[in-house]
Order: structure tokens, then C-alpha cells, then sequence
């Protein structure tokens, strides 16, 4: 939750980059034009949402709205939740023997936990990019974009362009049009987690969340990366999880600080850098633990 | 702090030791490998003189003491045939426990009661799976016939599936779980994720591992004893007696007859061509898969 | 075990210690100025001047410490507002040092042995200790992170702003010896750079406002006047 604005009227609040009224965008962007490009986005909210692994109580009673079509990063130490919240989200904490979750998510309306909802329909609704770049070792660039919809055993009329437009929407058509059927694996890191956001980008989620996606690449292609992130926000509502609290600081629009399993602040990217409310994420942003 | 100009001494002492391990243990491996050469020197020595015989791959065996003793080519064609029974069998099944143990059945205790009893399997002597299709096909003449050849394709194929099971399970480890939970994220069922991500990119290490359960089966002799027997003549079928490479060596061997001992070393070179042929050829298909 | 970013955190402590320190240098110079101004001594006078060279040199040091700072640490949050407080800090210290130059260089052009105004002169030197105070209140408030004395010093240059009218009105009513006046007009300007001193004293206040509530609130001061000032 977005804290109500707390700044009285006498006040400039330095820290925000325009009024505290308007819909928050990092300074970074500059201003959107009114009733510009505005899609209809959909948003995923957590409502005290509690994850286990076993007895390990893992998350406890997370409330986070996540907006549409906007980039909210997820930081905090090593074991503080974050990637299993976000895990959650697409159900695939499921995944791990002996692992549990409690709450409600809801993407726009849709409870993801109710009884009758197919774990993989929310799979195909949610899409995920991982930390290691993992291309499908056996199938061709071409392949792995498509192997989305073969997997899922979604036909499609016309693959070729739905691959086409996947591999421009990550700026890796041009690099690869000429070897389309070479192996996934050939690509440098960096190429093939974009390969992987394409597979991604193929089966037309609606939300994308990242857990460290460039966490295992060389600098210029992590800021490729977050250049992807910020053209793809256009479309889809992102969330990322992040070590790296610089790239936090300017990818997301907002950020939420976790520790220990818990939410301990959740606010505009720019607040939480400049004048972070809780004295816990101070010392973290500020680097005097974590 | 002064700049370094040579390196610290070993002492001779220590030069010594590294000498006396080093001496040590390639005695050992000379050693080890005085049986093999002779081996293999015994086999082509032996098997060399009989493979040039004519009509020794083209003909079969006579049964004859006396005269011509005739070729192999029952035998081998038989080994054949019941291998790929065996094969057919095995592998499908092995496989399929093996995607049960890493896909589906994990560290529950289901799977660890099979992973006990699979290497259990591995430790049984292959005389025993033998007496217990003797036992249970043979005797009780199960299908009209005593001895049969698919009788004891079976025999090999229980010897060759602990073997498929553990290289399979092996193998199906090795694929990274990236996979399967990229498969996963993108909302593949798991069926899918097992038959279009994991089978195809684990492919070459399950061929691998099964070319060598084949090569193992090819070479037991035992469970054929009690099982299939054997025949002179060439048969393709499966439900008769057949001649198989083991046999032949196990019968040829105790003949008085010099030539038809060297029938029998004749089919022994065969058979270690042909399981080295196997043993090669996965090699290959490993290797192949490496360099891509 | 140090804490993580030790060596930041000590640059950092470093770098404001050396700002800080550039008030240190401003209270001497303004001390020999007013000096220099009561006695008319312009040996002292061509000293301040001379010596405005340190309060630069401070400057330069301190500003190359931020940029650095700035570009290998990436501070954020507390420090960020630290690190861009100490650029307003010591922008105000070299604005202070160039006032006390301008008071120093006063001195001679006020004429050798001019006749003096008592009245005038006494407000001068209370103006003068009042200007002094508030810079090492300055300093103490910013150093302790405090807000009270911050605001205390809002309070302080209220008085330095009523003493510089009061010179003016002075100067105005002094009379009709020809060099009294010269003089009383070089004592407006003095009073002018002693009340410049005062608002950048006020600036700083503003930053130590700032770098502990991440608010920045601009105080009354001559440039705004209490009705259009934002206060509390």
C-alpha cells in the first residue's frame, strides 16, 4: 500500500519529483502527456498473503498492490521473501515438496488460489523470467520462442510472426534473424535472457515477473536489460525482484523494502531513496547492513 | 620488503617420496593391465584362426562330434534377436521408472523403497534372474514350451533394467531444474514438461546408458542356461529354443575337439567385437552430444 | 567487524568535518575584518584579503570530495541528502569568506583616521559579534543534526536584520561633517555584508533542517519576508 501523503501544506516535499497527488513516475522518464498512452493494464494485489516451507514461516502477511502497466521492484537482504512472493504470484512455490500458501492474490479479479482455477491457465496469465538464463538446450532460437505455445498445445495461425514480433519486442530480432534455427544456447547471456523474455513475451501474459534477471550478466547487457524493462511496462505489469538496489532505483517506478519476511516499506522509487520513512530501510538503502 | 628471485626449494626428501608414489602406482596399473592384454592376446591368438575358417559367420552349427563343425551364425543371430526383445522391454520400463523416481516420486518413500530394491537388483547375480523365469516361465511350461528364446529375453531384460534405471535416473538429475521450471512458468502440465523439455534434453545420456545395458546383456551367459537352452539350427522364433553366443562358448569350450574349441574362441572374439562395437558407439553418441 | 561501507561512511564523516571546519576559517577572517574595520587597520584589512585564498582552496577540496563521493559511492537516502547539503554548506562558506573580503577591503577606502559615529560604530561591532555567533551556531547546529538551534538562528538574524536598518537610519541622521558621512556610508555597506553573513547562516539552518526531516522549508530571512516565508 502507497502510504497516504503525509507532507503538509506549507511544505515542498524535495524528495518527490512532481506534485504528491499526481500517479507517481520516477523522474527519469519525464512527464507523460495527459490522457496519453494510458492502456488498460491489469494489476495484481497481495492481501495478506503467508507462504511456508514446511513449518518455516516465510512470509508473514504481505499486503502489496502492485499497479498496472508500472515496474515495482521488490529488495531487502538475502532471505527476506522476496523471491518467494514473487513465486506466489504465479503459484510456482507450489512447485517445492512441502511448501504452502495462505492469502489472497488476485490478478484484477481473479482469485489466483480459488479451488477451481487451473494452476497452469494462471501460468500462461503470469509470466516468469529467472536469475540464469535458461533457454531450451535442444530447440532452436526459433523454437524456444515458440515453445511457450507448445507446450501449453496452443495452436497458432501464424507462428512465424508471433515469434517475429516477439524476438523485435526484445530487441533481438535484427541479431538474430539470419540464424533463426541455430541453437538457443549459442547466444552470449545476455542474448538468451532476452531470448527468454521473448519465450515469455510469445504467450501474451499480462503481467511479467522477474526474479534477478540480471543478476548473472555483464553490466552493459543488464542495462539493456532495464532499457527491455522500461519499453515493456507499456504493455505489461512488471514485477522485478532485485539485489542490486541501483538498478531498483532506475527501473522501478515503485519500490518495496522486505526484511525478514515482511513488508517494511512500500513506496515511490524516488521517496525510498531520498528520504526513506522507516529507519530500517534507511540502513539498508544506505548500505549499514544487508 | 625485498623483491623475490627464486623459487623455495623442495627438499630431497620430498622428491624421494613423489618418486617411490609415483613408481608405486604404475606398477599397480601395469599390473592390472598384464591380465587384459593377455586376455585380449589369448582371444585374438585363438579366435583369429577360427574366424578365418570359411563358412564361419554364414553357416550354422552341425551338432556334429565329428566332422564339420559348421559356423555361428545361428548364435549370433540369436544373441540378436533376444537382445532386441530384451531391449524392448527394458528400456521403455527403465525409463519410465526412472521419470517416476526424479520427476514425479522425488525423496517421497515410494520411490526410496524402489530405489532400494533397484540397487539390490544390480547386486543380483544374473544366475538367479535365470532360475527365477526357469521357475516361473519354464517349468510350469507357461505359453506350451519349456524353453523358449522370449523366455529368456525376459531373464535379460529383469538383468538390464536396474542397470537402465540408475543410468536413466542419473542422466534425468542431470538436466537442470531451470528447465522444468522455465517449462513450468510458461504453464506447461507436467506431462509436457516431462515429454518436451526433460526426455529430448537428457536424450543422449538415456541412448548412452542404454547401449551399455544392451552391451552387459549381450554378454550373460547364465540366465540363457535355464532359459532358452539352445538349437543348432537357425530359428527366428521366439518361442523355440534358439542358439545364442554364450551358449555356444559354454558348450564349445569343454569339446576334446581342438576345432570346436576354437569355434568357441572364435565366437568369444565375436562377442567382445560386437559389445566393444556397442560400447563405441555410445561413446560417439556422448560425445557428439558434448560437442553441440 | 566494521560496519559495511566503513570506508564511505568515514569519507563521508570526513568531508563534513572539512566543511564544517571552512566555518572555523570564515569566524577568523570575519573576527580580523571587524577588527580591522574598528581600528582602521589596514595592514589586518589586506591580511583578510590575502587570506581568502584558504576559504577558496577549502572550497575547491570540498567540492571535488562531493563529486567524487558522488560518482564511487552512489550515496542515497540520509547520505544523499548529507552529501548535497555540504554543497549548499560550503557554497555558503566561500559566499561568507568573499563578505569579510568585502568588509576587509572597506576599510582602507573609509579613509585614514576618519571622524567616527559612536553610535554607528557600536552597532557595527554588535552586528559584528551577533554575525559571529551565528556562524558558530551554524556550525554546532548542523554538526549536532540540530533542528531546534537551527531554528533558534531564524530568531538570531531577525535582530542582525533590525540592526542593519538601524545603521542605515543612522547614517541617514548623522549630520553635516562631509567625511562623517563618507564614513557612515561605507558603515552601510559593512552592515550590508554583515547581514549577508547572517542570511547564509540561515541557509545553512535551512540545510540542517533538511538533511534531518528530508523537508526543505525556507525560513524568514531578508529575501523572504515572515508573511510569504513557509514556515512551521
Amino acid at each position: 500500500m502507497i502510504p497516504p501523503d503525509t507532507t503538509s501544506k506549507g511544505q515542498t516535499d524535495m524528495s518527490t519529483a512532481g506534485s504528491p497527488s499526481e500517479r507517481s513516475q520516477t523522474a527519469r522518464e519525464g512527464a507523460k502527456p495527459a490522457g496519453g498512452a494510458e492502456k488498460a493494464g491489469h494489476a495484481v494485489k497481495l492481501k495478506d498473503l503467508n507462504a511456508y516451507y514446511g513449518a518455516e514461516h516465510a512470509i508473514k502477511n504481505v499486503t502489496i498492490d502492485f499497479p498496472a502497466n508500472e515496474v515495482t521492484a521488490l529488495i531487502g537482504p538475502s532471505g527476506s521473501g522476496k523471491s518467494t512472493v514473487v513465486r506466489c504470484i504465479n503459484r510456482m512455490h507450489e512447485e517445492i515438496p512441502g511448501a504452502r500458501a495462505e492469502g489472497s492474490v488476485k490478478l484484477d479479479e481473479l482469485d489466483i488460489y480459488a479451488q477451481d482455477v487451473d494452476v497452469t491457465a494462471v501460468r500462461r496469465l503470469i509470466g516468469m523470467v529467472f536469475q540464469k538464463p535458461n533457454p531450451f538446450p535442444t530447440m532452436s532460437i526459433f523454437d524456444n520462442v515458440a515453445a511457450g505455445l507448445r507446450l501449453t498445445g496452443t495452436k497458432s495461425s501464424n507462428l512465424k510472426d508471433l515469434v517475429h514480433h516477439s524476438l523485435q519486442a526484445v530487441g533481438l530480432w535484427d541479431e538474430v534473424k539470419d540464424r533463426l534455427s541455430s541453437p538457443g544456447i549459442g547466444l552470449s547471456g545476455g542474448q538468451q535472457q532476452r531470448l527468454c523474455i521473448a519465450r515469455t513475451v510469445a504467450i501474451e501474459p499480462e503481467v511479467i515477473l522477474m526474479d534477478e534477471p540480471a543478476s548473472a550478466l555483464d553490466p552493459i547487457s543488464t542495462l539493456k536489460i532495464e532499457e527491455l524493462i522500461d519499453e515493456l511496462k507499456e504493455r505489461y505489469t512488471i514485477v522485478i525482484v532485485t539485489h542490486n538496489m541501483q538498478q531498483a532505483a532506475r527501473v522501478a517506478n515503485s519500490t518495496v523494502f522486505m526484511l525478514e519476511g515482511e513488508v517494511i516499506e512500500h513506496d515511490e522509487t524516488n521517496k525510498i531513496f531520498t528520504n526513506p520513512s522507516d529507519e530500517r530501510t534507511e540502513r539498508y538503502v544506505t548500505g549499514k547492513f544487508g | 620488503m625485498s623483491a623475490i628471485t627464486t623459487a623455495p626449494r623442495i627438499s630431497a626428501r620430498r622428491r624421494r617420496t613423489d618418486k617411490v608414489m609415483r613408481g608405486g602406482l604404475l606398477a599397480a596399473t601395469i599390473i592390472a593391465l598384464i591380465p587384459l592384454i593377455l586376455i585380449i592376446y589369448y582371444l585374438l591368438h585363438k579366435g583369429l584362426s577360427a574366424w578365418t575358417t570359411s563358412g564361419f559367420f554364414t553357416t550354422d552349427p552341425t551338432g556334429s562330434f565329428f566332422g564339420n563343425p559348421g559356423g555361428i551364425r545361428s548364435a549370433i543371430l540369436g544373441s540378436l534377436e533376444i537382445i532386441a526383445l530384451a531391449t524392448l522391454i527394458s528400456i521403455p520400463i527403465g525409463i519410465g521408472v526412472g521419470l517416476y523416481l526424479t520427476e514425479y516420486g522425488k525423496d517421497g518413500w515410494f520411490a526410496n523403497v524402489v530405489r532400494y530394491f533397484v540397487d539390490v537388483m544390480t547386486g543380483v547375480p544374473s544366475i538367479m534372474f535365470g532360475l527365477f523365469i526357469y521357475i516361473v516361465l519354464v517349468t510350469s511350461r507357461f505359453g506350451g514350451t519349456g524353453f523358449a528364446a522370449w523366455k529368456g529375453a525376459v531373464a535379460i531384460s529383469l538383468l538390464m533394467l536396474p542397470i537402465v534405471i540408475r543410468s536413466a535416473e542419473v542422466v534425468l538429475l542431470l538436466v537442470p531444474s531451470s528447465l522444468r521450471e522455465a517449462a513450468l512458468a510458461l504453464g506447461a502440465p507436467r506431462w509436457r514438461v516431462v515429454f518436451q523439455v526433460v526426455l529430448p534434453t537428457s536424450a543422449s545420456g538415456l541412448i548412452t546408458g542404454s547401449l551399455l545395458a544392451i552391451a552387459r546383456g549381450m554378454g550373460e551367459t547364465a540366465p540363457l542356461l535355464f532359459t532358452v537352452s539352445t538349437a543348432f539350427g537357425l530359428t527366428f522364433s521366439l518361442g523355440q529354443q534358439m542358439n545364442t553366443m554364450p551358449f555356444l562358448i559354454y558348450t564349445d569350450i569343454t569339446s576334446p575337439r581342438t576345432a570346436i574349441q576354437n569355434i568357441a574362441w572364435g565366437t568369444a572374439l565375436t562377442l567382445v567385437v560386437i559389445v566393444l562395437l556397442f560400447n563405441l558407439f555410445a561413446r560417439l553418441i556422448a560425445s557428439r552430444s558434448r560437442m553441440a | 567487524m566494521h560496519e559495511t561501507r566503513h570506508q564511505f561512511h568515514e569519507s563521508l564523516r570526513a568531508l563534513e568535518a572539512q566543511a564544517l571546519d571552512g566555518l572555523e576559517l570564515v569566524i577568523q577572517q570575519l573576527d580580523r575584518a571587524l577588527e580591522s574595520i574598528s581600528y582602521q587597520d589596514v595592514e589586518l584589512a589586506g591580511m583578510v584579503v590575502a587570506d581568502d585564498d584558504r576559504i577558496d582552496g577549502r572550497y575547491l577540496e570540498v567540492h571535488q570530495g562531493i563529486l567524487s563521493l558522488l560518482a564511487r559511492q552512489a550515496p542515497v537516502a540520509g547520505d544523499l541528502r548529507i552529501v548535497a547539503a555540504l554543497l549548499h554548506v560550503i557554497r555558503c562558506v566561500e559566499r561568507m569568506g568573499d563578505q569579510c573580503v568585502n568588509i576587509a577591503k572597506l576599510v582602507p577606502l573609509s579613509g585614514y583616521e576618519a571622524p567616527k559615529d559612536k553610535d554607528i560604530l557600536d552597532a557595527i561591532e554588535r552586528m559584528g559579534r551577533l554575525a559571529r555567533s551565528q556562524v558558530s551556531q551554524a556550525k554546532q547546529a548542523f554538526a549536532g543534526r540540530n533542528t531546534e538551534l537551527a531554528q533558534d538562528l531564524v530568531r538570531q538574524d531577525t535582530e542582525i536584520n533590525r540592526l542593519n536598518r538601524e545603521i542605515f537610519r543612522r547614517a541617514v541622521e548623522v549630520g553635516d561633517n562631509l567625511d562623517m558621512r563618507e564614513w557612515a556610508m561605507f558603515m552601510i555597506l559593512v552592515a550590508r555584508c554583515l547581514e549577508r553573513i547572517g542570511d547564509n547562516t540561515v541557509d545553512i539552518a535551512e540545510q540542517t533542517v533538511f538533511v534531518v526531516t528530508g523537508l526543505f522549508r525556507e525560513f524568514a530571512d531578508a529575501s523572504t519576508p515572515p508573511e510569504t516565508a513557509r514556515t512551521t
